[in-house]
């Protein structure tokens, strides 16, 4: 099979869009390479605090009448977004691969997950709908009015560069509030086409807006006074400083962090199909997934387990590394050189620590004549155990560790014991065992015989612990609560 | 070639629709007689390619097993002839062109069963082509007796 075209042909210059135009940032450039090719696609600038503030003025402008248009109106706009989304599918998908170095099946499955929470945005008229209750006492009645609050703000990672703002503006500007982005500074080139989208979608100037940046960004839209919350998703540390910084000063706030997640695998799960599906949640998007599978937990006798490891091995030694836009590859790059050096740095912590390096992914086999720059092949240890670094900290790679446990109490016990609250899944035959993992475990999104439990958009995006800080999600009706004030008003007529 | 990723098997499967149906307009072309027929396959072929394309473009999902998919899934098994020569005559062409349909099937039901761990969609809709694909083998067969 070929390798597919390649739709951004010559170096981009990013602009910001701001109040409906497309304007140049004041601020220093630098360069987004392709992590396959190590060539530089695009230019993108830091924006100034002063663009910052020409942004959330906008907003403010166009917010007084925009809250006013009905809702019905609104969702028109998001039907005609979702319909140009689906004409420009498969160009958003190949310039994700090529920003991000994901391969074409993810970046497609990526948009198609973006393109849902336009399409279950659409409902608004129905999902912003109050409550009410005649006669709470007599001749008085009592209802609810969910009222948009004005400007939000979403900064947003280099994972999945597209679907994540998703995940929140569809929700935000459905509900009559206006909503700034502020992509990943490492592959911020899929919003610049979204919002190309959005303004030929004709939402008026000012309700979706993109800057660019980072930190400094980030700093000064979360400081703004006139941004009445946020929208982060990235590492742990940063999103507890965010929360802290949002809560001291009231602003709404979902914050989703980082991820450990655990994969027990019983003795009579289907291996057979578990395998398949354990590739994907430990090697689908390079490990770069806050809903990867990182520790696989084996709960069974020896044989069981040495059937495991080696089938696991087998299969994760046979997946093709290489450029994602070639579509036979299964895994593409690391985002980055420093993603890639981070990567390393753990694979020799594993080492250092006594773990058992059973598939080795520093020199890997690429498929096609792409420098090394940023590639590792599928990485195994073994005979890890809980308390070691590459088993308690977040790698965000293609390193997958197995553990054992004797039984489900004890692989429990284990998830436990680490700090984030992602994600975990269970591979069993037994129905009785699936419901007490999925009773028991203490994680925001559960998966039985799956291997990455996302939750589709019209479910909230989940996460407890070191994972999440806030209280209502992104995606569904909890975006809509997020992005809502609930007003209630109690009546009476003479 | 082993296909392995959904992305490579929808892409075979679109070149196997635009080749036949390439093979289909030139025979529109040599026999005027049965323009009409080849001609309701090429369209055929066109809509098979639109269905397969939209099945897998509207369950896709980065959370699935795309990548994983498809292992064990032989190219060279479904390698379709569509030459034409001058000097073939019409019974020739209809083996030729069965001999397509029959391989074209296999492959959709090949991809069918290999694709069972994505949504229903994707198999479902190759299930539905290879029946397509059956009964296009009957018709070819008619034109050998029109009569019949």
């Amino acid at each position: 099979m070929a390798v597919l075209e390649e739709p951004i042909k010559e170096t981009l210059v990013l602009k910001n869009y701001i109040d409906g135009e497309w304007t140049e940032s004041k601020g220093k450039y630098h360069d987004i390479i392709n992590p396959a090719t190590c060539k530089t696609i695009a230019r993108a600038p830091s924006s100034t605090k002063e663009e910052v503030d020409e942004a959330v003025m906008a907003a403010k402008r166009a917010y007084s009448e925009w809250r006013r248009t009905p809702p019905l109106a609104r969702c028109r706009r998001l039907f005609r977004l979702k319909e140009l989304l689906e004409e420009n599918f498969e160009e958003l998908s190949r310039i994700q691969t090529m920003e991000h170095g994901k391969t074409i099946d993810e970046s497609r499955g990526e948009t198609r997950r973006g393109i849902e929470n336009v399409e279950v945005a659409t409902g608004i008229p129905s999902l912003m709908m109050g409550e009410n209750l005649e006669d709470i006492a007599t001749g008085i009645d009592e209802y609810l009015i969910r009222q948009p609050l004005g400007v939000f703000c979403c900064i947003a990672p280099f994972n999945f560069p597209f679907m994540v703002p998703l995940w929140f503006a569809p929700y935000a500007v459905a509900t009559g509030n206006c909503i700034i982005i502020k992509p990943s500074p490492r592959d911020p080139i899929s919003q610049v086409k979204l919002a190309e989208l959005v303004d030929e979608a004709g939402f008026p100037p000012g309700i979706w807006q993109v800057v660019h940046g980072g930190g400094e960004v980030a700093q000064a839209l979360l400081e703004h006074p006139d941004i009445k919350g946020a929208c982060f998703v990235g590492s742990t540390p940063v999103a507890k400083e965010i929360y802290k910084k949002c809560g001291e000063v009231g602003k709404r706030v979902i914050a989703q962090a980082g991820a450990k997640n655990f994969i027990v695998v019983m003795e009579d799960a289907n291996l057979e199909k578990t395998i398949p599906a354990l590739m994907t949640s430990f090697y689908g998007n390079t490990g770069q997934r806050c809903l990867s599978g990182a520790n696989a937990l084996v709960v069974g006798d020896d044989k069981f387990y040495k059937k495991f490891v080696e089938e696991f091995v087998d299969a994760a030694s046979k997946i093709k590394v290489g450029y994602g836009l070639d579509e036979a590859v299964q895994m593409g790059p690391l985002q980055s050189k420093t993603a890639k050096e981070r990567v390393l740095g753990f694979i020799e912590k594993g080492i250092k620590e006594g773990a058992k390096i059973v598939l080795d992914g520093r020199k890997p086999k690429i498929k096609g004549a792409y420098p090394d720059t940023c590639f590792l092949g599928p990485t195994c240890f073994e005979d890890v155990t809980a308390d070691m670094i590459v088993a308690r900290e977040e790698i965000f790679g293609p390193v997958a560790n197995i553990l054992r446990a004797k039984d489900l109490d004890e692989a429990i016990k284990i998830i436990h014991a680490n700090p984030y609250g992602n994600a975990a899944s269970i591979f069993t035959s037994s129905g009785k065992l699936a419901r007490e993992f999925q009773y028991r475990v203490e994680c925001g999104n559960i998966g039985i015989n799956i291997g990455i439990a996302a939750p589709m958009a019209f479910f909230p995006f989940s996460g407890m612990k070191n994972s999440f800080f806030g209280v209502l999600h992104g995606q569904g009706k909890e975006a809509i609560r997020f992005f809502t004030e609930s007003k209630v008003v109690i009546q009476r007529w003479w | 070639m082993k296909l392995q990723t959904a992305s490579e098997v929808i892409s075979f499967a679109v070149e196997l629709e635009d080749k036949s149906a390439k093979f289909y307009e030139s025979l529109a072309e040599k026999f005027k007689d049965y323009r009409e027929t080849f001609l309701s396959f090429v369209k055929e072929n066109k809509k098979n390619k639109m269905l397969v394309q939209r099945a897998y473009n509207e369950v896709i999902s980065d959370a699935l097993e795309t990548g994983f998919s498809f292992e064990g899934l032989d190219t060279d098994g479904y390698s379709i002839e569509t030459n034409l020569s001058q000097d073939e005559n019409l019974t020739s062409l209809i083996n030729k062109a069965l001999d397509m349909e029959e391989k074209i099937k296999r492959f959709y039901l090949n991809a069918a069963k290999k694709s069972e761990s994505l949504l229903a969609d994707v198999p479902r809709v190759f299930e539905k082509i290879a029946r397509k694909r059956a009964e296009r083998k009957e018709k070819l067969k008619l034109l050998f007796n029109p009569k019949l």
